[in-house]
């Protein structure tokens, strides 16, 4: 099929272009209860291919892209039909030229990974087996989960002489714990790991079922009000989306984000002033999950803030062209250094910590963070109550100069950094 | 006219009958889902023009399930030809008999005693008026261009207006003992989004479009530009929300998300299975007013969650979930309705081949009532008139209410008073914001320009809507 899609290509002159092929191998488990209610394995492969075309309107050089989905089994005719159309939706794309990626290193290489000592159906029978580990309590229990084991190919074929790609495995999914004493009550979690990490997911499940002990015996929500809140878990991660997302180099093009290179970006209020920040300081690296992005660009490790100043934009190829900057690709794991206090010393003053909301939400538009409570822990500074319902509604804009980081870390397949950090002032919607 | 059937399932129908054959000598239930699926996106904004095949969307797959001794398994795959069948039955075969042979201690494979297999034969498809590939790329370009440069032209705080358009045109064939079911279906969407900023604050203000058709939902678009845009001015200037519980009249769209996130996932029965939905002890019992009739179905109203049988070969439904406030079932598929020994209600979907089906929304509504808007707002003394609805989540178990929407409007004396209040979260117990509707509108809208998820994934296009109602909610 490759071939074929590349001798159309040049049937139909079609001078740029970028073909993706990915193929995926799956296998995959779900359970109710104790018992596996359905198997599924999986053999698929796409061919993507994003075609160019360069022309000049109103005396300025314009590049038009438009992509299609090449299937197995088309006919010569049916793919040049398809690339041809493709080709003149292209023309009507009336971007400001850019170059493709150059061809630097052309390789294949397979991603380290203690899966691919395995079978996928003995990394998904594996990662099963770490799940129910702990799932041997009678007071609270898995009430349901999913586990996948993936492998995936990617091939990336360009005009430019780039015929690269690498193969990755990876295990995911999510369960639900449920505890019924003294109210039936449930928690979601998901698990993504590069490796057969069976102990962190243990730990996972473990720390999910006693959380969901707890909730259960949660009844009251917070009442309203302004609170010292801490948040942990992957919902750190969720904010400093904000910073990555802000220094995107298509934010920046566009003007959604006013972001420069050499601020100190984490001092802005929401007026655009810039204020003193007396909490932790954020440094964080972008880290990619996977080697070679769909644009050919080989990816590194790339810092984004250092003590809250921006080092650099990132992104993908046009935008990063536009701005005259290198392209990057996207990244799927951040990281982001610890801060000097402990979890317990967050702990010392009244706080309201979530540690699971229905869904958080990090606008990093608007800077609005936030989310409905299904589990929170209150510390008036006398007593520890657990509680339920309410809501957080705060604004990065306004906390990002006095937030802590915890010194304690997390580690995932998409962030490494600390697992808790707390805000001062944070309105909650209560009873 | 009527959407035309794949010429590449036609093709591949006889080809995986003859697998169909084989696999049902190895085993006492099988089937094949075949898709053959095209979704384009077009989008024009300030940062460029796009146009690209959905990813999500677009495939051609097949999707094998069996019951092996009772027990469920599935296998997808992307390729088929007329040699390759004894192979791809030997792959299925080998790697379905591999998985699952070690199972974590104390867990045991679930086995049916029987599987159904009604006799079925479907050959249906939608209507459209003009095709989006006849209408050309170009000419939905400069459409999209044109509505994009009025929007950053409507005032100096639009910093952009992104126009967008996409189409999903499918042909979907099942096969399996007793089945032999063809549909071919066409849905488009459009919106707006206009972006305003002021410092480093940025708002938007959405407009959607949805129809079970072709590029005729563009008609519509451009008018609600203005709209668009003065609602993302408008936000730069929001105050925040004094928590509370208030009157509130929920515009169409934010009933739409009442509807489907609050109580739709709450009725979805493959919950029931696993003993997570509150909803299974409610059957029969009051959980709304007595305003309030609920229905879900592929075939309850003509949008984008139209179809005529779902991925597991169950013919569309229409389905009433709660009568006169009174919940009388929920929605089902296939499998599920066998753990329950209920019939299935046709709402096995599956995010393409690749995925497992879920028990999912359609279209999912609630009935009109006899109110006029006017007097709606005109009963409220202090409360909020909500719109644009942003974002929500499930709480079957719970029935917890977490929704967002981007505006409150204020209401004082009956009448709006133009002051507003952004973000907004809407918070409580579903049966409590359901039992406090106090009226409900004449009349229904319904959209789908968005996906719904099952959890975090799954993603299937859903439609809700509904009238606007008057109902008590706790605001954050």
């Amino acid at each position: 099929m490759k071939d074929k899609i590349i001798a159309s290509l040049k049937r139909l002159n079609i001078e740029e272009y970028i073909i993706s092929i990915t193929s995926y191998k799956s296998a995959q488990m779900f359970f109710v209860k104790k018992s596996l209610d359905c198997k599924r394995a999986e053999n698929t492969k796409t061919y993507n291919v994003n075609v160019y075309r360069s022309f000049e309107k109103d005396g300025q050089k314009m590049k038009g892209n438009s992509s299609v989905y090449v299937y197995n089994g088309m006919t010569d005719a049916e793919i040049d039909a398809s690339l041809s159309r493709a080709y003149l939706a292209a023309s009507f794309v009336c971007n400001p030229t850019y170059d493709l990626m150059e061809c630097t290193e052309n390789k294949f290489i397979t991603m380290e990974s203690d899966l691919f000592n395995y079978t996928l159906e003995e990394c998904c029978e594996k990662t099963a087996e770490a799940l129910f580990a702990e799932d041997n309590r009678e007071d609270v229990f898995i009430n349901s989960a999913e586990v996948f084991a993936y492998e995936s190919n990617v091939e990336i074929l360009s005009s430019t002489g780039i015929e690269s790609g690498y193969t990755k495995r990876s295990v995911s999914g999510e369960f639900v714990a449920q505890c019924k004493e003294p109210q039936d009550v449930e928690t979601y979690k998901d698990f993504r790991y590069n490796d057969l990490d069976c102990e962190s997911l243990k730990a996972k499940v473990r720390q999910t079922l006693e959380y969901t002990i707890d909730r259960a015996k949660a009844t009251e929500a917070p009442k309203a009000g302004k609170y010292r809140v801490i948040i942990s878990d992957s919902y750190v991660n969720d904010v400093f989306s904000y910073y990555s997302g802000r220094a995107q180099a298509g934010y920046i093009y566009a003007g959604y984000s006013t972001f420069e290179v050499g601020q100190n970006v984490q001092a802005l209020n929401a007026d655009g002033e810039v204020a003193e920040v007396k909490g932790d300081k954020v440094s964080m690296t972008l880290v990619p999950t996977e080697p070679l992005s769909y644009e050919g660009i080989w990816q590194r490790e790339l810092e984004l803030l250092d003590n809250g100043v921006l080092k650099t934009y990132y992104g993908g190829l046009r935008f990063s062209r536009y701005l005259g900057i290198e392209p990057t690709g996207f990244f799927g794991c951040v990281n982001v250094a610890p801060g000097t206090m402990s979890v317990e010393d967050m702990k010392k003053q009244p706080y309201l910590w979530v540690v699971n909301f229905s869904d958080f939400q990090m606008d990093d538009f608007t800077g609005h963070f936030g989310g409905e409570i299904r589990l929170a822990f209150l510390y008036d500074g006398e007593k520890v109550t657990p509680v339920t319902g309410g809501s957080i509604n705060g604004s990065i804009l306004d906390s990002q100069t006095n937030m802590h980081f915890s010194k304690e870390i997390q580690k995932s397949a998409d962030f490494v950094g600390p697992y808790a950090m707390c805000f001062e002032d944070v309105p909650v919607a209560g009873v | 006219m009527k959407v035309k059937e794949s010429e590449y399932l036609k093709l591949k129908k006889p080809i995986l009958k003859k697998l169909l054959e084989k696999l049902l000598a190895k085993y006492e239930y099988a089937s094949i889902l075949a898709n053959d699926s095209k979704s384009t996106n077009y989008r024009v904004s300030k940062t460029g023009t796009n146009i690209s095949e959905d990813g999500t969307l677009s495939e051609r797959g097949f999707c094998v399930k069996v019951y092996d001794n009772g027990k469920a398994a599935e296998y997808s795959f992307s390729a088929i030809e007329e040699d390759t069948v004894d192979a791809v039955f030997d792959e299925i075969t080998k790697r379905l008999d591999t998985l699952g042979k070690t199972l974590p201690e104390g867990v045991t494979a679930f086995g049916f005693d029987g599987v159904e297999d009604e006799k079925l034969y479907i050959n249906e498809s939608t209507e459209y008026e003009v095709d989006p590939e006849e209408k050309g790329d170009n000419n939905i370009i400069d459409l999209l261009t044109r509505i994009s440069e009025k929007g950053r032209a409507y005032d100096e705080k639009i910093i952009d207006c992104s126009v967008a358009f996409s189409y999903q045109k499918y042909s979907k064939i099942f096969l399996s003992r007793n089945k032999d079911l063809t549909q071919n279906v066409m849905w488009s969407c459009g919106y707006i989004v206009a972006m305003a900023k002021d410092g480093e604050e940025i708002q938007n203000g959405y407009k959607p479009v949805s129809m079970l058709g072709g590029i005729e939902v563009l008609d519509t678009l451009e008018s609600n530009l203005a709209d668009a845009c003065k609602t993302a001015i408008e936000l730069l200037s929001a105050e925040p929300m004094i928590p509370g519980e208030y009157d509130c009249i929920c515009e169409p769209d934010v009933t739409g998300m009442i509807v489907h996130e609050a109580f739709g996932h709450g009725v979805e029965m493959d919950m029931f299975v696993k003993d997570r939905a509150q909803a299974k002890e409610f059957i029969g019992k009051q959980v709304a007013s007595e305003l309030i009739t609920m229905h879900d179905g592929a075939s309850t109203i003509p949008q984008v969650a139209t179809y005529f049988f779902d991925d597991e070969g169950v013919a569309a439904h229409d389905t009433i979930i709660i009568e006169k406030g009174i919940l009388k079932t929920g929605i089902c598929d296939a499998q599920s309705a066998m753990h329950l020994g209920v019939a299935g209600t046709g709402n096995g979907r599956r995010q393409d081949t690749t995925r497992k089906a879920y028990t999912r929304m359609t279209n999912t509504i609630f009935e009109a009532g006899t109110s006029k808007v006017e007097d709606m707002i005109a009963s409220i003394d202090y409360g909020f008139l909500l719109c644009q609805a942003s974002s929500g989540m499930e709480d079957p178990k719970n029935w917890g209410i977490q929704l967002m929407v981007d505006i409150a409007r204020e209401i004082k004396d009956g009448k709006l008073t133009g002051k507003i209040f952004s973000p907004i979260v809407l918070t409580g117990y579903v049966p409590d914001l359901l039992k406090s509707i106090s009226m409900i509108s004449d009349s229904i809208e319904a959209g789908g320009t968005g996906y719904c998820g099952k959890g975090y994934k799954e993603w299937v296009k859903v439609s809700d809507g509904g009238p606007y109602i008057k109902a008590r909610i706790r605001l954050g």
